[in-house]
């Protein structure tokens, strides 16, 4: 599929600036020439209202290989994201990222978003990723829930 | 011409005799029922597994009137099994059809015009893109990514559902091989055909390097051992994969196993370079200078060769390098704690190196024997055939022989690992139970009494099929002696497969049924008094083949083997099956005497058939 990945991804930020959910943000890395990096997307994802994580506007990376989209894009938070889905790398264990998984082709950048979005506040404690945040979220949920707000106060939606 | 004509006659004869015998037929068949291990299994090279495969898609695509295609998929769905996809399919054909992905059509408003596909997000001519049952239209190339990536991340391709994200379609076989490239048509066959023999409960690849058969079982797959023999030569087992190991099972093979790939390499280096310091007992490698020795952590000095106490040795001796000391008398005295675990860790390990050394003595003793049939085949048998004027043809039994040393060795390397664990300290019975401990005394006893016998015929057989074969090769001996070393061989042959293979059937049952079924009088009761119990008191003089000879023949199960046969209880001529090949055993001793012409008993002078 060698040579679709470029093709793919010009229609995919086609498609998410005619239909972009709300708060989300999502572009194309810029590189210091000017020139546009369609391989590496530079995206937020805002937390979900009425939730823990309201509030928060969340980085994250999305780098695309030539093999997309036969192969998921890698998504990652910054280093050290407490989450129990996320590993100590920033990287994000979602089933739909997974090529062995979820993962089809026709799922879109936006499916990709408010997929993770979903997962912020609906952790999957089968997969735990880092342990921190895995042990909190099963044994102290009080502490686990006040981490999660401090998070969503460090990274507030810019005004 | 004449020595020719002696053999066929006496062939004929030993044939002939056998036939006579009302129990005959019951027993080759039994025997041959064994010798193929008693399990009917069928080898197929590549081209018969293709076949084969073929077959069973084609018995199940006529009951259920779906595409070659589709009912691989089910197959494979249902492990192979056609009888429970058809039981599942009549039952709920629904349901079946969702798990696999096999969806009605989905309708379709028009296969012409255009579409866009949704992994590039270009526009086609529908005629220029594919779908699943489901019409999720896409374009070729991207098809192609899609399957051509999914081949390369393995055999789960072959469950592939449309691309389109929680669409459960199959993705039809002729999508796969319309669109990508032909080697990865190849590969996507190559599993089909894996997925038929690995999902498949009653097939398995011959774990041999570079062979290529699949071997499948005819008879419902359980949990017990299978010993297979493949085409190629390799012999195996159809459960675990490993060497075949009858008659210990699967489990057992495997701890002994692990054990051995953890510990063997130490302790083989540490028996082969080291020994212990007669004082603290810390291996110790000598690899310089006399025999005068210090231990290094105990400051112990003592003689290399005896292991005994430097100051003890001198002129009296012999001279401190001519140490003649080795026989010494063990100290008694009172142990510390210290000292007591220390024997135990000691014991332990001893006990392991036991069966361990024994167990690899024989497996490098079949390897050898390998290695020797092969020679024989390929080198000896022509030189044989002129010096003792024989047809190749007629020398088949010597490979033969050969070919039951390997077998034998293999079967006797595994009762070790089965004694390791059958007598351990925390030994438990067949039902999971503990063993008393005079019970197991018993047991190991006579497990230990059978295994020494079937060693004792064993080294016989590897003994003449060795060495007295090779004296008519160096031609140290006369080349008329011939035919008569022909039918003791075969005799012997006979006599040692028996053997071993009533010592497998039996060990299968269990060593507790086995004592039970042979030991007669043996209850627990009577295990102290000062009768000696049969197997036990036989073990005494292994040596000799007798009690076991004797238990089998009891089962009623006795052929034309010395070892079985030649005294039962029933009937004291039944010894004359044993004269076939010249064996036979004294009633009175029990010892197996070897020249058939004899009429009373080599070794205590009783005359042959009294009782």
């Amino acid at each position: 599929m060698s040579g679709v990945a470029r093709g793919r991804l010009a229609e995919e930020r086609k498609a998410w600036r005619k239909d972009k959910p709300f708060g989300f943000f999502a572009r194309p890395e810029t590189l210091p020439d000017g020139s546009t990096n369609l391989m590496k997307w530079n995206c937020h994802i805002p937390g979900k209202p009425n939730t823990d994580w309201e509030g928060g506007y969340f980085p994250l990376t999305m780098e695309f290989s030539e093999e997309y989209p036969a192969k998921p894009p890698k998504c990652k938070f910054k280093p050290g994201f407490f989450h129990p889905n996320i590993y100590p790398s920033g990287t994000v264990c979602l089933s739909i990222l997974n090529e062995d998984e979820g993962w089809r082709p026709s799922i879109t950048v936006k499916n990709i978003l408010t997929g993770i979005q979903d997962l912020l506040d609906d952790p999957n404690p089968k997969s735990p990723a880092q342990a921190e945040a895995f042990m909190m979220f099963t044994q102290r949920k009080a502490e686990y829930k006040r981490l999660v707000k401090q998070q969503a106060l460090k990274n507030p939606v810019p005004s | 011409m004449d020595s020719d004509y002696g053999y066929s006659s006496e062939e004929d004869s030993y044939e002939a005799m056998g036939s006579e015998g009302d129990s005959f037929d019951f027993d080759s068949q039994a025997e041959m029922e064994t010798h193929a291990k008693k399990i009917p299994y069928v080898v197929y090279d590549e081209e018969q597994l293709r076949e084969r495969q073929q077959d069973a898609v084609n018995a199940v695509a006529g009951v259920l009137s779906i595409s070659d295609a589709e009912v691989v998929r089910v197959l494979r769905q249902f492990k192979w099994d056609a009888n429970r996809l058809n039981e599942e399919w009549f039952n709920d054909e629904e349901s079946v059809r969702r798990k696999v992905g096999l969806l009605e059509d989905a309708p379709v408003a028009s296969t012409s015009g255009k579409a866009t596909c949704q992994i590039c997000f270009d526009d086609f001519d529908l005629k220029n893109m594919r779908a699943a049952r489901c019409k999720h239209y896409f374009c070729k190339p991207c098809w192609r990514g899609y399957i051509s990536n999914a081949i390369s991340s393995g055999p789960s391709v072959l469950s592939l559902r449309c691309p389109l994200p929680d669409c459960t379609a199959a993705v039809p076989q002729s999508v796969v091989k319309e669109v990508v490239s032909e080697a990865d048509v190849k590969r996507y066959d190559t599993y089909a055909m894996r997925s038929f023999v690995e999902d498949n409960r009653q097939l398995t690849w011959c774990p041999s390097p570079g062979c290529e058969n699949a071997v499948e079982s005819r008879a419902e797959v359980g949990t017990d051992p299978m010993d297979i023999v493949c085409k190629c030569g390799a012999t195996f087992c159809f459960q675990c994969k490993e060497e075949a190991h009858r008659p210990v099972d699967c489990d057992t093979v495997g701890k002994w196993i692990l054990k051995n790939s953890a510990e063997s390499e130490n302790l083989n280096w540490i028996l082969a370079h080291t020994k212990q310091c007669p004082k603290c007992r810390r291996p110790i490698e000598k690899n310089q200078g006399c025999m005068h020795m210090t231990c290094s952590q105990c400051r112990y000095e003592f003689c290399w060769l005896c292991q005994g106490d430097w100051k003890e040795h001198g002129e009296r001796t012999g001279g401190f390098y001519a140490c003649n000391r080795y026989e010494v008398a063990k100290k008694k005295g009172d142990y510390d704690e210290e000292a007591q675990k220390r024997e135990q860790a000691k014991n332990a390990l001893e006990r392991y190196m036991h069966y361990y050394q024994r167990w690899a003595e024989n497996d490098k003793s079949r390897v050898a024997a390998l290695k020797a049939m092969k020679n024989v085949i390929e080198q000896k048998l022509e030189l044989l055939s002129e010096l003792t004027a024989t047809p190749t043809s007629q020398l088949k039994f010597l490979p033969d022989a050969w070919a039951q040393v390997v077998d034998c060795r293999r079967i006797l390397k595994w009762t070790y690992a089965y004694g390791y664990y059958r007598f351990g300290e925390q030994a438990l019975g067949r039902n999971g139970a503990a063993v008393p401990a005079d019970t197991l005394k018993q047991q190991q006893e006579f497990f230990e009494f059978n295994q020494g016998q079937a060693e004792y015929f064993l080294e016989k057989l590897h003994g003449m099929a060795e060495k007295d074969a090779n004296q008519f090769l160096d031609q140290s001996v006369p080349a008329d002696g011939w035919g008569k070393f022909r039918e003791t061989l075969i005799g012997l042959t006979d006599v040692t497969r028996n053997h071993f293979d009533k010592l497998v059937q039996e060990l299968e049952k269990g060593i507790d049924t086995m004592l039970h079924a042979y030991g007669g009088d043996m209850d627990t009761d009577e295990l102290e008094g000062p009768s000696a119990p049969a197997p036990a008191a036989g073990k005494k003089k292994a040596a000799r083949p007798s009690k076991k000879a004797r238990a089998i023949s009891n089962k009623g199960t006795s052929s034309s083997g010395a070892a079985a046969g030649v005294e039962g209880d029933s009937d004291g001529e039944n010894g004359a099956g044993g004269s076939d090949w010249g064996f036979w055993q004294c009633h009175t001793c029990t010892y197996v005497n070897q020249d058939p012409r004899r009429h009373m008993c080599e070794v205590c002078d009783t005359p042959r058939t009294q009782k």
